[in-house]
Formats: C-alpha cells, structure tokens, sequence
C-alpha cells in the first residue's frame, strides 16, 4: 500500500475514501449518507485544487494507506460504524500533517462528521 | 505517426511551415508525445499581422467586457484543473502536487488579470490653470509577445497572457519547444472562450520564431523567462529594436540557516526549495549557508532526509520528486557534480547515475547533498538547475550576507531564523529581488511583480503585479480647456 508522503497522496486517498465510501452506502440503501460522502469528496477534491501551495510543499512522513483500509464487505450497522471509525481516524491523523490551514479545516471537519 | 503541434493564428489552428522538428518526450517514461515545429519567419509574420488585425477592435472593447472573458476562462481552467496538471506532468516530469501548485498560480494570474478595470484606471486634476483640465489615461500598448521556459509550461505563459490582453493588447506566445503541450491545450481552452480572432496567438518553436518575434516591426514588447546568458541577448535585441522588454534570467539562490532556527521545520522547507521540480525553478534553493553550529546540524537533518526522497513518475501521487527534462541535462548537472568533487567538496548524497525501477529510459538525477562547498567554485557560482543543494559554512550572519551578496545572480535569497534583527537586517542588506524569511521558495503572488536583480533580471517593469499593468500601458496626458 501507498505511503501518504505528499499533499496530494493525502487529499487523493481522502477522495477515493470518500468515493468509495459513497458507493457503499448507495448500495446499503443508505441514501443520506451516500449523499453526504459524495458531497465530502467533492468538497475534498476542490481543496486538493485550490489549497496546493508551491512554495509550502514539503515531505511528509509517517503516514502509509493501508493504516486506514476500509472493510466494505459488510452491511451491518457495526460495519458502518467501524467504517465512519476508520474514515475518522484517518481524518484525524492526516490534518496536523498538512501546513495549508484551509485544507486543515477541511480534514478536521471531515473527521468530525464520521465521528458523529 | 506522431502527430505535429500546430500554431493557433487568427482564431484558428493552422499547420506550421517548419522543416525543422523537435521531438516532445515523456522524460520519465520516454515516450514520444509529439513533434514541435520550429515556426518560420512567415509563421511569425502571419501571427504578427493576425494580432496587428486585431488590435483596433480589441482595444476598444469595454474593458469590463474584456474581464469578463477572463472570469470565463478562470472557470474553464478550473474545470480542467486536473487534465491540465496531468499534461504537465507528462511533458515537464514534475510531481502531480507540483504541476497542481502551477496550475493554482496560473490561476492566480487570470484572478489578477480581472483586475485590470480597477487598475487601469488612472487620476486627473481640475483647474491645473484656469479653466484647464488634466488627465493621465493608460491605453494599451499594442502586440505583445512572451517567449516562456519549460520548467513552468503552464503558469509562466499566464503570468504574460491575461494581463497583457485584458488590458487591450493583442498577444503571441512562443513556448518552450521542449513543453509545448501545456499551451496548445491552454490554447484548445482559449479558442472555446471564442475571443475576437487574432487577439491571441500561438507561435511554436525555438531561436528562429524568438527572433523573429523581437525584430519583427510591429510588436510593441516581448516578456521572456530563461537563463541569465539568453535573457541578455533577448534584452539587448529588444532594445536594440526600439522594443520594451522584460527579461526574467537564471539563478543562485542562497538560504542562510541561523544557529536560533528551528532546524527540523527549516530542513523541510528547504527540501520542497532545493528539490522541488527536480531543481529546475528559477527561485530554487541552491546553496544553503550554515551559519555557526547550524552548519553541522543543518549538514546532519539533510543528509538523513535527503536521502529519503521518494523519486519516481509524477503521475504516481507518493513521488516526492520527479525526472529533470531531457538527457542532456541529466549530463551537464552530473558534470557539475563531479567538477564540484574534484574542487574538493564532499558529496554526502549522491544523485548521479540514478534510476527508478520501471521507468529506466527516463531522465534521471537524484537528490544530491554536497557540502563543504568553498567560495569561488562550480556549485556556489554557477546555476545547476538540477536537484542539487550545496552547503557552505559561515562563522557569522555578517559573513552570510557577504557570501550571498557575492553572487552575480540576484534572483532570491531565503533567511531562516526566529531572530527579528537577522530577518531585519537580511531583507534590508541582501542584493535579491525575492526575499523569504522562513519560507525557502520566495514566489511572489500575482498581485506582486516578481523580483529579480544582477544578472537575474534585464529590464525595467517586471512580470506580474503594477509593474506588468505598466508594462502593457501606454499613459496619455489630456490636458483640456473649453470656452
């Protein structure tokens, strides 16, 4: 699995979370939520775009992928809550690591709504 | 067969007349992506007389009309946000963050550009004598042309083009040869936006179409970005053709590192700085001075994360660090490499003979560390533009600033201390155009010109900010009385 060493390795694994995230719920009939992934990816997607700051780019380390690898093969509400844990860990451990503080604000609040 | 760019004249795409090609490879994955044509003297003069067309109609478009088309383009380049940052990947070899961070201060330029209306306003004073009136209004200035580098295919082009047509001018680009695929495709977007034709233009090739371009009677200005040695010549014809010009040149940029400063954070500023793009930025960090004990403890934390950098294709997100553009450079900076081992330096990293599993054609430098780097030599003279950082050792501030104040470039220099005085005294006695204080890339935003003194810079208005509205103005006095 990928390491997360770059701003963009992370915004991207966030956006692929969240897509992945949205089709799961689309297929557990949980439409709310689907909607609410898919408006986070796209919320994620534009802060990848608009929050890349060349002359702050740096490495980052000590992140990798497979720490925060989504089990979808479940459909009870225990997998979905293990789920939101998994999202919201990553959320977590990802946003002190990026020095634009938008962007920051943007993972944090994710986080926060897979907490809930 | 590999296709061959064409030229965008008079608001359409048109074969060059070139005989001769240039080739346009993936430098990573070698792969030939197409041909660039060195436009002819009849290529040049075609798009010249386009824009010449053009000019009287354009200028006297509203000005709010000519923002407009600006606010359309932002959107266009935002929808393709991602296409274009791929293709610069692709021809360039930079990182997907990278050519994302490009693609951002491209738009930068065009957000910028939507200001001309309240910036080209001007003043005028009532009764300057009885009864009379005067008044300064700038006017655009005519045909501009850019002649644009290939370490930025897509952000450096839109330093020049949305200002310069905004303010009513009409414009040729001639790209890089080496990355002309940024620009056919920021053309592709320009033609959707269906401005008047011949208001932009697109001129492919190399040294022919460039003269071309700065004799040519009837454009008003060139902009260039290169290296210092060719941003003279382009300053010297310019000049020499009655032109104005603005000639952004090469680059030694210094980063003195304090004993107070915090060297973990500063040591990850300066690895984005000096291996950022593989090196090939004209506000890259080239020589780090240690200063004191900071020498040794700066030298430690780079060795140990340098050698970490995760090089490889840029399309891959985890790559930290992509190709340099061709062979040939790969050949100059690992001979200045070694000319600067045989000068007596010590190189800790070592980046030449390089190579990514996978991608073994590609063009290939790793990061190299060098240190104990001595006044007067190979890496603190002369410009790499490679990923190579060199560290020289200073026993006071006073002798930093001495050693960064000798450099023939003044392109920028970075500080990077928690002592106000240092910061102080370095952004008042360093000879640079861009000054960071802990920050190792001292890019200027667009609503800022973008420095550059010595031999880094040759002209008068820089790009981008009040000196670029200047540059594609003319001021006219209106002095006027009724009776």
């Amino acid at each position: 699995m990928a390491s997360l060493n770059t701003f963009g390795a992370i915004l991207s694994h966030a956006v692929e979370l969240e897509a992945q995230l949205s089709a799961w719920y689309a297929r557990l009939a949980e439409a709310d939520k689907a909607k609410a992934a898919d408006k986070r990816r796209a919320k994620l997607e534009r802060v990848r775009r608009e929050n890349v700051v060349e002359i702050t780019l740096e490495p980052i380390e000590g992140l990798s992928a497979e720490d925060y690898a989504l089990d979808l093969s479940g459909d009870s509400p225990a997998a979905q809550a293990t789920a939101a844990q998994v999202a919201a860990r990553f959320y977590a451990d990802v946003a002190p690591k990026i020095n634009v503080r938008a962007a920051q604000r943007a993972l944090e609040r994710c986080g926060r709504e897979h907490a809930r | 067969m590999t296709r061959t760019i064409k030229n965008y004249v008079d608001g359409g795409w048109v074969a060059s007349m070139a005989a001769e090609l240039t080739p346009v490879h993936d430098p990573a994955t070698c792969e030939l992506l197409a041909h660039c044509p060195d436009s002819t003297l009849a290529d040049v003069d075609a798009a010249v007389s386009a824009a010449k067309a053009a000019f009287d109609e354009w200028r006297s478009t509203p000005v709010l009309v000519r923002a407009q088309y600006m606010h359309h383009f932002k959107v266009m380049v935002e929808e393709n946000f991602e296409r274009v940052s791929q293709i610069v990947v692709r021809e360039h070899g930079k990182t997907m963050d990278e050519a994302r961070g490009e693609v951002r201060r491209a738009i930068e330029s065009i957000d910028f550009a939507m200001s001309v209306p309240v910036l080209m306003r001007s003043d005028g004073l009532e009764d300057i004598s009885s009864g009379i009136d005067e008044t300064t209004v700038r006017q655009p200035a005519g045909i501009f042309a850019a002649i644009t580098p290939f370490n930025f295919p897509f952000m450096v082009p839109l330093w020049f083009l949305p200002t310069a047509i905004t303010c009513g001018n009409t414009f040729i680009l001639k790209p890089s040869p080496q990355t002309p695929l940024s620009t056919e495709y920021l053309f592709e977007m320009l033609d959707e936006l269906d401005l008047p034709e011949g208001v932009v233009n697109l001129v492919n090739g190399g040294a022919q179409s460039a003269t071309a371009l700065m004799e040519h009677p009837d454009v008003t200005g060139v902009s260039f970005v290169g290296s210092s040695a060719v941003a003279k010549i382009i300053y010297e014809t310019c000049t020499r053709n009655g032109k104005r010009v603005q000639a952004q040149g090469g680059a030694k940029n210094y980063i003195a590192v304090m004993p107070d400063a915090n060297i973990e954070a500063s040591v990850s500023n300066i690895l984005g700085a000096a291996y950022g793009c593989a090196g090939q930025r004209c506000l890259a960090a080239a020589v780090a001075v240690g200063v004191g004990d900071a020498y040794d403890k700066l030298k430690d934390e780079l060795a140990k994360r340098v050698a970490g950098l995760k090089v490889g294709y840029g399309l891959d997100e985890t790559t930290q660090m992509g190709t340099v553009i061709s062979d040939a450079a790969v050949e100059r900076i690992e001979s200045m490499i070694g000319q600067s081992q045989s000068e007596g330096a010590d190189v800790v990293v070592d980046g030449r003979n390089f190579n990514v599993e996978g991608y073994e054609q590609g063009s290939w430098v790793g990061p190299t560390l060098i240190a104990d780097v001595q006044p007067n030599t190979t890496m603190a003279d002369e410009e790499v533009f490679g990923p190579v950082l060199a560290l020289m050792k200073a026993d006071s501030f006073d002798e930093a600033v001495s050693i960064v104040n000798q450099s023939r470039y003044g392109n920028a220099a970075s500080i990077f201390t928690n002592n106000g005085k240092y910061a102080r005294e370095f952004k008042y006695s360093v000879n640079a155009g861009n000054i960071g204080v802990n920050i190792g890339v001292a890019a200027p935003s667009a609503s800022f010109p973008f420095g550059g003194q010595k031999d880094s810079f040759f002209g008068d208005l820089h790009g981008q900010g009040m000196d670029s509205i200047e540059f594609y103005t003319e001021r006219k006095i209106v002095i006027e009385r009724w009776v």
